[in-house]
């Protein structure tokens, strides 16, 4: 596949072109010349756009499809047709689907779905067989089979041994640990985050410490084991501050946030819209501003839009019988670019790239072209025509959203939205 | 002619000022009638009224249903303890279903925050909420609020103090916000563990020491101890929440002034109040629910002539 991109402009700061326009020529699968301007060589594909820029392409560390078993969600074909959309190359799967992926085979049947397709799917494996929190699955296998990561999605261990186990375990092999922050006999029955929103709305409410108790839990039993630990989607300012303190005594931990939490507070939920309720919590304004900052400190060392298809039979319920969860994917650059500038933006839709094993490809002559291209300034209100995913659960519908995706350009191949 | 600036009762939060002096006024007018030889009016003879009790009730329940016939409604009842979820239906469909029966309006009780909220969004028919979870109860916050106006003239200036289980108890939440509409002062007494950390944010005073609670007050509204909707213990004993929280006529008589009793009922006897409190003079439990009935037809007959509109 041969392709010549006129007049983009590069946001890339690990490229010696970031922040110019140029023309970029691509010949089977890779960048071989970048210049002002660019003849094309022959009949190549031209790639213009209005206002157009490029990247490194975006990847998300935690992404939901549903398959296999809960193909009314959405399935792994539609899900990395989406990603495709909203400029993301590679997507991290969750094991939540039925049955878990907790085994060698089970990687291998996604791997298979995935395969030859212009977006990487890097399958995550469970850590305890059926993600029922008594067991490790076999780990080494999984990994054999092409697993990035261990993790029981949403799902926290409660016992202290088992993560003390998982991680010593995990070491041996170099493997990824993630830890749903949550202490579940804290979080109790709660529905939504502990605030004046759920007393006033009756609700149950998830305390900020049922996040924090955990979180310091888990540093402690690194501090000990040693390994490399992952915890996705943190919330809270303490929480940000715990992190803090972990990579300051040089432990290999790292966290990530979800693109909601950093956009809305507990408050979006006064009449009990459904589409609100994700784990964890939507917050209150002092843990979204620590969140934002410790992103920008670099505490935080990645978004991820938490992407979760959820069919309207789980949502359109009394709130305490809805699914938590939404869709991010579709909506995750605008909502980042709307709160960032763009090169901050480009920077945590990439930088957790190498913790899941992924090689940064930077905008280079002589490197694979990996590539989102898009219009940092479209202004838009995301609706229900922005949805790709099969379920509609989108906790941003109505919002006023900064940027539009035009496509990617990934494993020799060419994704355009039309 | 006044009219409500809802569709629906959803919650005392929903309500204005003027709504709430309209309901009373209009509360006044039935209270007058229920009392008369014919205790009824042929006001709603054309309004079908489905009360739907996913929850147990009794008191509630029956209020309801006497509020609607003495309003010549056509009546509907319909109860299951057991969510039809459980069943596989939802409550959508399972309020479609009754509403195809041409039902004006309904009257829901129902164990989830926000079932009536939720409700109203998506079924064609006018809600009064009779009891959400721990979220509203607003007909019991307004009969409350009733007898403390029926009984001290009214009810701005006057201290309330709410006493016991706040953490569980949609009675607590509806008469905090009734009551500060209305320009009273509001305490909330009880253990720790059954206080909404986060409650005094909304203007509330929060004690934990009884006497200093009922020395401050004007009112007391004792609620029950909701055990049903505890998962774990949150005090050791009922032996020992009656020691702290318990309301004795030794303690009433020790304090420096004659105080209100209310209870929304049912009554835990020898727990939140002894016998001789219950039944003493300071207690106005049973003009509150005679004052149930005629607030409740108010809502009603409000509620029905902006259907027929």
């Amino acid at each position: 596949m041969n392709i010549l991109i006129k007049s983009a402009t590069i946001i890339d700061s690990k490229s010696e072109f970031h922040n110019s326009t140029q023309d970029i020529l691509i010949e089977k699968g890779t960048i071989t010349a970048i210049a002002k301007s660019i003849p094309n060589p022959g009949k190549y594909r031209e790639i213009q756009f209005d206002n157009l820029h490029i990247s490194q392409g975006w990847f998300d560390s935690s992404v939901s499809f549903g398959e296999p078993g809960f193909e009314e969600r959405d399935t792994i074909a539609n899900g990395l047709k989406t990603a495709a959309a909203s400029g993301f190359t590679a997507v991290a799967m969750n094991a939540n689907s039925h049955p878990v992926i907790d085994s060698n085979s089970n990687i291998t049947f996604v791997n298979a779905k995935a395969q030859n397709h212009i977006v990487n799917l890097l399958p995550i494996g469970a850590l305890t067989v059926e993600s029922k929190g008594e067991d490790l699955a076999e780990l080494f296998d999984m990994k054999s089979a092409g697993a990035v990561a261990f993790y029981d999605y949403k799902k926290s261990i409660s016992n202290p041994n088992l993560m003390k186990i998982a991680l010593q375990y995990a070491s041996n092999f170099d493997g990824l640990i993630c830890a749903f922050p949550q202490e579940n006999k804290i979080a109790g029955r709660g529905v939504m985050n502990e605030n004046i929103t759920s007393t006033t709305l009756g609700l149950k409410g998830i305390p900020a410490i049922a996040e924090e108790l955990q979180i310091a839990r888990d540093i402690f039993l690194l501090e000990y084991t040693g390994g490399k630990l992952h915890i996705p989607t943190i919330s809270t300012a303490k929480s940000v501050d715990l992190i803090r303190e972990a990579k300051k005594k040089k432990l290999d931990i790292t966290c990530s946030v979800a693109i909601h939490n950093l956009y809305f507070t507990d408050a979006v939920l006064n009449d009990f819209n459904t589409h609100f309720k994700v784990l964890p919590p939507l917050r209150i304004q002092s843990d979204v501003d620590a969140l934002i900052e410790g992103l920008k400190d670099g505490t935080i060392d990645m978004v991820t839009s938490d992407h979760n298809p959820i069919d309207v039979e789980h949502k359109k319920v009394e709130f305490d019988h809805a699914k938590y969860g939404t869709i991010g994917l579709e909506s995750a650059f605008g909502a980042l670019n709307s709160l960032f500038t763009i090169k901050k933006t480009i920077d945590v839709l990439t930088k957790g790239k190498t913790r899941f094993g992924l090689e940064n490809t930077p905008i280079n002559i002589g490197n694979k072209a990996d590539l989102a291209l898009f219009n940092p300034d479209t202004k838009y209100t995301f609706s229900k025509t922005d949805i790709i995913s099969k379920s509609k659960n989108a906790i941003f519908e109505g919002e006023t959203l900064k940027g539009k995706v035009y496509g990617i350009i990934s494993n020799n191949k060419i994704s355009i939205n039309s | 002619m006044s009219e409500l600036s809802v569709n629906h009762l959803l919650g005392i939060k929903y309500l204005n000022k003027k709504d709430i002096k309209l309901i009373f006024e209009t509360a006044d007018h039935f209270k007058e009638v229920i009392n008369r030889p014919i205790k009824k009016v042929p006001s709603l003879r054309d309004i079908t009224i489905a009360n739907l009790f996913f929850e147990n009730s009794t008191r509630t329940k029956l209020s309801f249903e006497l509020a609607e016939k003495r309003l010549s409604a056509d009546v509907l009842n319909f109860s299951s303890a057991q969510s039809s979820v459980k069943k596989g239906e939802t409550l959508i469909d399972t309020v479609n279903n009754i509403l195809s029966m041409k039902v004006d309006m309904v009257v829901m009780r129902h164990p989830n925050p926000g079932a009536g909220v939720f409700l109203s969004k998506h079924v064609k028919a006018s809600i009064i909420n009779a009891g959400d979870g721990a979220h509203e109860h607003p007909t019991q916050a307004l009969l409350d609020s009733y007898s403390i106006r029926e009984k001290l003239g009214e009810v701005k200036g006057k201290k309330i103090v709410i006493v016991g289980d706040i953490l569980h108890s949609r009675v607590a939440l509806s008469n905090i916000f009734a009551l500060q509409l209305q320009g009273a002062e509001v305490m909330v007494c009880g253990p720790k563990t059954l206080l909404p950390k986060y409650i005094g944010k909304l203007g509330v005073k929060v004690e934990t020491d009884l006497r200093k609670a009922l020395n401050w007050c004007d009112v007391a509204n004792m609620l029950r101890v909701q055990n049903e909707r505890m998962d774990i213990s949150y005090f050791p004993s009922t032996r020992e929440y009656t020691q702290q929280f318990g309301v004795t006529k030794a303690l009433l008589n020790s304090l420096d002034k004659k105080i209100t009793i209310m209870h929304p009922g049912p009554i835990n006897r020898g727990v939140e109040i002894t016998s001789d409190v219950a039944d003493s003079d300071q207690a106005i439990i049973l003009d509150q629910v005679q004052n149930g009935v005629a607030v409740r037809m108010a809502v009603i007959y409000l509620l029905a002539s902006k259907i027929k509109q």
